[in-house]
C-alpha cells in the first residue's frame, strides 16, 4: 500500500462523512458512513483503511475512527490467493 | 418490426400503430380523439378529425401524387399536384391542406385532374435538366416517379426559355452537395430545417421565378448556420440535395435497420447498402427514439468503420517498448490468458480486473463483467459510467428506487416547463435537442441552469428562456434555493407527497430546506445568480402543470454529483412531477449504451439489474446459472484500480472499447498506472491512447459489424443488426467468449440472443425481454416483465420500486477545488456537436472540418486582462498539470469561467483536471478545475512528451499494420 493510496482512501472516507453529517450525532453519521463503505468499497480498500486506523489513527477524524470501528471486519477479510 | 396499416382489418390509432414507417403518408397524423367518416374514390374510411384528405387517402391505400408534401412536415400546398375533387365543393382543392369532414366524398382521379397534374409537371420539367440516366437520384426520385404517375409525355414549352439549369452546385459540405439546377423550390428542405431540426438555416430567397433555396443569406452551406443534420437531404424529392456517398457509389440495393452507436439518444437508422458496402445511413421513421430525424454524427460520420487505422489482426508484445507482433487469435488469447493467470498466481485473485464499454452492446458488456466475476473470480469490473453518470445511479436509486430516467423522449412534447441542468442537448443529444426545440416553439417555457449560455437558449421562435448562469461547483446550492422557494411559497404538490412519498423523510427534508440559509437571497453569494431570477425559475417550474427536468454531466461530474441528482429528484417529488408524461427526471446519457452498461452489471458492487453482490439470494441465482462461486464483496472502481496499480498490487486489466488514458482525469496519474501493469489487454477498433500502453491488442468490431442491443437514455432497448462482417472475423462478444474459454471458464453462446435470454433469466427488470419480442415491438423500454409485458414508457406511475419516494437532505458543501490568486479562473468542460467524446471515431471522419482542434473559450474581460487575442496559444495551468490550447474569445460564460472540449488527445484537457471526485461514487469532478491562463509560444511539456510517445507507438505499430516481417522491427527504447 502506498501512502498516496492511503491518502486517497482517507480523503474519500472523510468526504463521505462530510456529506452525511446531516444524519445526526457522530454515532449515526458513523453508522451511515460504515454502511456506505460496506456497500461500495472493495475488500482491499477496507483492509487498508482498517490497517491505517491501527497504525496512524491521528490521520483520521474522530468520526472516521468511529466509522471504522463499526465496519464489519468480516468484509475486510483477506481474499484467498 | 414493420406495422402495415390494413384498413380492412385494423382500426386507426393516431400516430402510433398500424403504420408502415417506410411509407410517406403525406401529412402528419392528427391526434384528435374525434373520428370522422368519409369516402375516397368510393372507399369508406374513418380517421381522426384534423386528418388531411391526402393522408386519409394514403391510409385507405390510395396514393395521390404529391411533391411538396411529406408526413414529417406540416402541409404547405404549393405544388398543387395533390389536387382532388370534392363532392359539393367548387374547384380542385389541394388534398394536403384540406382536412377531412364527416360524410365528405372525394374523387382523386378524373380527366380534369389528370390534365391539371400533367400541366403542373410539364412546367416543373421545363426547368429541370433531363439527365435522369446519369442523375444520382435515378431510381429513387420523387420527381421522376410523379412524372411517370401523371403520364407526362412532352414538354410543350421547350427548354430554351429562362431557366435555372446553369445554377452552380455548392459542394462545400463534405457529406452532401446542393445542386440548385435540379431544385423545384418545393420548400421541403426549408421546412425540414425549421420544423424537424429547428435551426432555420435555410430560406427561400427571391420571389416568383427567381425563388431559390438559400443557406443563410446566400452563403455556402459550410459557412451558414447549417448543422448538417441531413433533414434537408432526406426531405428533398429530387437530386438537389444529395449525399456525396450516393453520388460516388450509386443507389443502395438493400438496407438493414439498426441503432446508431453515437450518443444516448439511440437513433434508429436504415443502413443502406450495396453488397457489404455501406452507402448511407438514413434515419428510420419507425425508430421511437428519433422518429426519422438524425444529426451530423449518426447520419454521416460512419467512415471510421472502414478507416485505414482499423486494427485488423490480433497483436501481442512483452513490453510497451517492443514492436507489435501480429499473431493468430488463438495465440493472442492464449498469451492473454497465461498472463492473467500468472499475475493472479503471483499477486492474488484480486490483482486483475476489467472495464466494460458503454459503446459496446448490452450482450458484450454483460459478458465482460461475467468474465471478470466468474473467470477472474473477483468483482473488479467498472465502466466509463464511473466518470459520467455513476451519480445518477446512486442518486436516483436512493430517492426513486431505480437507477434510470423516468420518461420517454416523446414525453417532452407534453412538458409545459423544461428545465435543462448541466446539459447541452443541441450539441450532445442533438436529435432530442430538436424535439425539445419543437416543444419550445409550441410555447413551453425554458429554464437553463448552466455556467455557459448554451444554444437551446437561442432557439428560433422558442421564446425567451430563463438562464441561471451559476458558478461552477454550486449546483447543490442552486437546487436547494429552488426547493426553498417551492417549500416556503406553498408550491408543493401535497397530494402527491402525502400519497407517494415517505413522510418521515419528507418532514426531515422539509425542515432542512425551509431554513433561511437555503433561500435564493442567502445563496446568491455562492451561486452568483440573482435571487429574483431563482425565485422566478422556481415558480415557473412548480406551477408549470408539467415540469420536466433534463440533466447531464454538468450535474454529475462534481464532488457533490450524487447530492445534486438527489436534489433534482427532491424537486420533482415536491412538485408532483413524477409518474406521468410531460414531467420526470431525465438524465441525458452521454454515450450510446451508458444506460445499458450500467444495467448489465458493470459496476463493481452490482450484478446485472443493480442487484448488490452482498445479497446472498441474488448471488445464489447467478451462481446456479454461472456455475461458480461469486465474491460477496464489491470490487475496485477505476480510480482505485489506478491507485492499486501504482502501489503494485493491481497488475492486469482487460479493457473493452474504453479509452481511459484519454477520458479519465489527471492524465499523468492514469499513464503512471497503465505503465505499472504487467498485462494490459485492449480490445478496440483503433490504437487508442490506452492501447499505446497495452501488451495485447484485440481487434474490436464497430456497431455495423455485430448483432446485439443498445439501451438508450429513455431505457429503450433497441436492436443492433449486423450489416457487414467484422473486420477481424469476430464480433466483440465472441472475443470475450474466446478469452473466457482460454482462461478456463467455458462460455458457449452461438448468438447474442442467447446472451439476452440469460440476462432475462437473471435480471428482474428484463425477464420479459427477448429478441423475438424486440422484433415484434421494435423496441422495449425496461422494466419489461410480468407486470409490464411490453415495457414501461413512463416509470413510477403508481408507486416507486422502493415503495415510497425518499426525499434526501442535500447539504451544500463547497468543493475543495477553489479559485485562488494563483489559479483565479474556473475551467469547465463539455462537448461539441460534430465530435463524439474522445473523438476516436469522429476524428476519423470529415466531421473534423467543423472542429479540427479543441480551443479554450475565455470571456473578453478575462482575455483583455491577460492581453489575450483570438487565436493566441494559451498555457493553462492547474494544480496538477499544464496544457496549451488556442484561445477563442467568447462571452458565453461569465467572467472568471473558461471552457474547453476534450475531443482531441493532444489537447491534454485531462492533464489539468484533478483527482477530486463525487463523494458517493468517485465520479471525477471534471466540471471544476481552478486554472491560470497566459499567452505562451510552445506546447506544454506534457504535450511534447505526448507527441514523442505517440510517434514512438505509431512506429511500433506500423510494421504490424503493413504486414512486414516482424523480425525486421526493432524495439524502440
Amino acid at each position: 500500500m502506498s501512502d498516496q493510496q492511503l491518502t486517497n482512501l482517507i480523503k474519500m472516507l472523510e468526504q463521505i462523512i462530510a456529506n452525511n453529517l446531516h444524519h445526526g450525532d457522530d454515532d449515526r453519521v458513523a453508522a451511515v458512513a460504515a454502511d456506505h463503505l460496506h456497500k461500495f468499497w472493495a475488500r482491499s480498500m477496507k483492509q487498508q483503511i482498517l490497517a491505517c486506523v491501527q497504525e496512524h489513527p491521528e490521520r483520521l477524524s474522530a468520526v472516521a475512527r468511529l466509522t471504522l470501528a463499526k465496519l464489519d471486519p468480516e468484509a475486510a477479510t483477506p481474499a484467498e490467493v | 418490426m414493420l406495422h402495415y396499416y390494413d384498413p380492412s382489418t385494423q382500426s386507426y390509432e393516431p400516430g402510433k400503430t398500424g403504420l408502415n414507417p417506410d411509407f410517406d403518408y403525406g401529412t402528419p397524423a392528427s391526434v384528435s380523439e374525434t373520428l370522422v367518416s368519409m369516402s375516397i374514390d368510393g372507399r369508406a374510411i374513418t380517421v381522426p378529425e384534423g386528418t388531411s384528405v391526402l393522408r386519409a387517402a394514403a391510409l385507405a391505400g390510395i396514393n395521390i401524387p404529391k411533391l411538396c408534401a411529406s408526413d414529417n412536415l406540416e402541409a404547405f400546398g404549393s405544388c398543387r399536384l395533390c389536387a382532388v375533387e370534392i363532392e359539393g365543393r367548387r374547384g380542385y382543392p389541394a388534398s394536403c391542406t384540406t382536412p377531412v369532414a364527416e360524410g365528405m366524398a372525394v374523387t382523386t382521379q378524373t380527366g380534369k385532374l389528370a390534365k391539371l397534374r400533367r400541366n403542373i409537371m410539364e412546367l416543373y420539367i421545363s426547368d429541370h435538366p433531363l439527365d435522369c440516366l446519369t442523375c444520382p437520384a435515378n431510381g429513387n426520385c420523387e420527381l421522376q416517379d410523379v412524372a411517370g404517375v401523371v403520364g407526362l409525355r412532352e414538354v410543350r414549352y421547350g427548354f430554351d426559355g429562362e431557366n435555372h439549369l446553369d445554377a452552380e452546385t455548392d459542394d462545400s459540405n463534405p457529406y452532401f452537395s446542393f445542386d440548385p439546377s435540379k431544385c423545384i423550390v418545393c420548400s421541403r428542405c426549408v421546412r425540414a430545417c425549421e420544423e424537424v431540426q429547428g435551426t432555420f438555416a435555410l430560406t427561400i430567397e427571391g420571389r416568383g421565378f427567381d425563388s431559390v433555396v438559400s443557406a443563410g443569406q446566400g452563403e455556402a452551406f459550410m459557412d451558414s448556420e447549417c448543422v448538417s443534420c441531413g433533414a434537408c437531404v432526406q426531405a428533398c424529392p429530387t437530386s438537389t440535395l444529395m449525399e456525396k456517398s450516393v453520388i460516388d457509389a450509386g443507389q443502395p440495393e438493400h438496407s438493414v435497420v439498426t441503432t446508431c452507436a453515437y450518443c444516448g439518444v439511440g437513433c434508429s437508422f436504415k443502413a443502406e447498402m450495396k453488397g457489404d458496402q455501406l452507402v448511407r445511413m438514413v434515419p428510420y421513421k419507425g425508430g421511437e427514439a428519433n422518429q426519422g430525424h438524425s444529426c451530423v454524427k449518426g447520419r454521416f460520420a460512419f467512415g471510421y468503420a472502414t478507416h485505414d487505422d482499423r486494427i485488423k489482426e490480433p497483436m501481442i508484445r512483452d513490453s510497451i517498448n517492443d514492436p507489435w507482433k501480429v499473431v493468430s487469435w488463438e495465440e493472442a488469447l492464449a498469451f492473454s490468458a497465461d498472463k492473467i493467470k500468472g499475475i493472479q498466481a503471483r499477486y492474488g485473485r484480486e490483482s486483475v480486473g476489467g472495464i466494460t464499454s458503454s459503446r459496446c452492446t448490452n450482450e458484450e458488456t454483460y459478458l465482460v463483467q461475467k468474465l471478470v466475476r466468474a473467470a477472474f473470480g473477483n468483482n473488479n469490473t467498472d465502466t466509463c459510467a464511473r466518470v459520467c453518470h455513476s451519480p445518477t445511479g446512486y442518486g436516483l436509486k436512493t430517492t426513486l428506487g431505480e437507477s434510470a430516467g423516468t420518461q420517454t423522449f416523446e414525453s417532452v412534447m407534453k412538458a409545459d416547463t423544461i428545465v435543462v441542468i448541466g446539459a447541452n442537448p443541441t450539441d450532445a443529444h442533438p436529435v432530442f435537442g430538436s424535439l425539445m426545440r419543437r416543444r419550445l416553439r409550441q410555447g413551453a417555457k425554458l429554464i437553463v441552469i448552466d455556467p455557459r449560455r448554451i444554444d437551446i437558449l437561442e432557439t428560433p421562435h422558442g421564446g425567451e428562456g430563463i438562464h441561471l448562469p451559476l458558478r461552477p461547483g454550486t449546483n447543490v446550492a442552486m437546487v436547494n434555493a429552488l426547493a426553498h422557494v417551492i417549500v416556503t411559497e406553498g408550491l408543493e404538490d401535497q397530494e402527491f407527497i402525502s400519497h407517494r412519498c415517505d413522510s418521515d423523510a419528507y418532514d426531515t427534508w422539509r425542515r432542512f430546506i425551509a431554513e433561511e440559509r437555503h433561500s435564493p437571497e442567502a445563496m446568491e453569494a455562492i451561486t452568483g445568480v440573482p435571487a429574483d431570477k431563482v425565485r422566478e425559475a422556481a415558480r415557473l417550474y412548480a406551477q408549470a402543470g408539467n415540469g420536466a427536468i433534463y440533466y447531464g454531466l454538468g450535474v454529475t461530474e462534481h464532488s457533490q454529483g450524487s447530492t445534486m441528482v438527489m436534489g433534482i429528484a427532491n424537486l420533482a417529488m415536491a412538485t408532483g412531477n413524477i409518474g406521468r408524461e410531460g414531467g420526470g427526471v431525465n438524465p441525458l446519457r452521454g454515450q450510446n449504451n451508458v444506460q445499458g452498461s450500467c444495467d448489465m452489471g458493470s459496476f463493481p458492487h452490482e450484478l446485472p439489474g443493480y442487484q448488490h453482490v452482498n445479497d446472498a439470494a441474488v448471488r445464489a441465482r447467478f451462481q446456479a446459472v454461472w456455475g461458480v462461486p461469486l465474491d460477496d464483496e464489491p470490487g475496485l472502481r477505476i480510480p482505485n484500480m489506478f491507485d492499486a496499480a501504482i502501489a503494485g498490487t493491481f497488475k492486469g486489466l482487460y479493457v473493452q472499447g474504453e479509452d481511459i488514458a484519454q477520458s479519465d482525469p489527471n492524465t499523468q496519474h492514469v499513464e503512471a498506472a497503465l505503465k505499472s501493469l504487467d498485462c494490459l489487454i485492449v480490445q478496440d477498433i483503433f490504437l487508442n491512447e490506452t492501447a499505446k500502453f497495452a501488451h495485447v491488442l484485440l481487434p474490436g468490431s464497430t456497431f455495423l459489424e455485430k448483432n446485439g442491443t443498445f439501451t438508450n437514455a429513455e431505457r429503450r432497448i433497441n436492436r443492433v443488426r449486423k450489416v457487414m462482417e467484422p473486420i477481424a472475423g469476430m464480433e466483440d462478444w465472441q472475443v470475450t467468449m474466446a478469452l473466457s474459454n482460454a482462461l478456463g471458464y467455458p462460455m458457449a453462446y452461438s448468438h447474442p440472443s442467447e446472451i439476452m435470454d440469460e440476462i432475462a433469466q437473471l435480471t428482474p427488470t428484463f425477464t420479459g425481454v427477448s429478441y423475438d419480442k424486440l422484433e415484434q415491438l421494435g423496441s422495449i423500454q425496461w422494466p419489461c416483465n410480468d407486470a409490464s409485458p411490453e415495457g414501461t414508457p413512463t416509470m413510477h406511475t403508481v408507486d416507486f420500486p422502493i415503495g415510497k419516494g425518499q426525499f434526501a437532505v442535500t447539504e451544500y458543501l463547497a468543493t475543495e477545488e477553489r479559485a485562488s490568486r494563483k489559479f483565479p479562473l474556473l475551467l469547465t468542460t463539455g462537448r461539441i456537436l460534430s465530435q463524439y467524446n474522445v473523438g476516436a471515431q469522429t476524428r476519423r471522419t470529415d466531421n473534423s472540418e467543423w472542429h479540427a482542434e479543441d480551443v479554450l473559450e475565455i470571456h473578453p474581460s478575462d482575455a483583455e486582462l491577460r492581453g489575450i487575442h483570438d487565436g493566441d496559444w494559451l498555457g493553462i495551468s492547474s494544480r496538477v498539470g499544464q496544457t496549451v490550447l488556442r484561445a477563442q474569445i467568447s462571452d458565453r460564460m461569465m467572467p472568471g469561467v473558461v471552457y474547453t472540449t476534450f475531443h482531441h488527445p493532444g489537447s491534454g484537457a485531462n492533464v489539468i483536471t484533478t483527482d477530486n471526485s463525487d463523494w458517493a461514487t468517485n465520479c471525477p469532478e471534471y466540471k471544476v478545475t481552478a486554472v491560470q491562463v497566459e499567452v505562451v509560444t510552445q506546447p506544454s511539456e506534457w504535450q511534447r512528451n505526448f507527441q514523442q510517445f505517440d510517434q514512438r507507438q505509431q512506429a511500433l505499430l506500423e510494421p504490424a499494420m503493413q504486414g512486414t516481417d516482424q523480425a525486421d522491427a526493432q524495439p524502440v527504447r
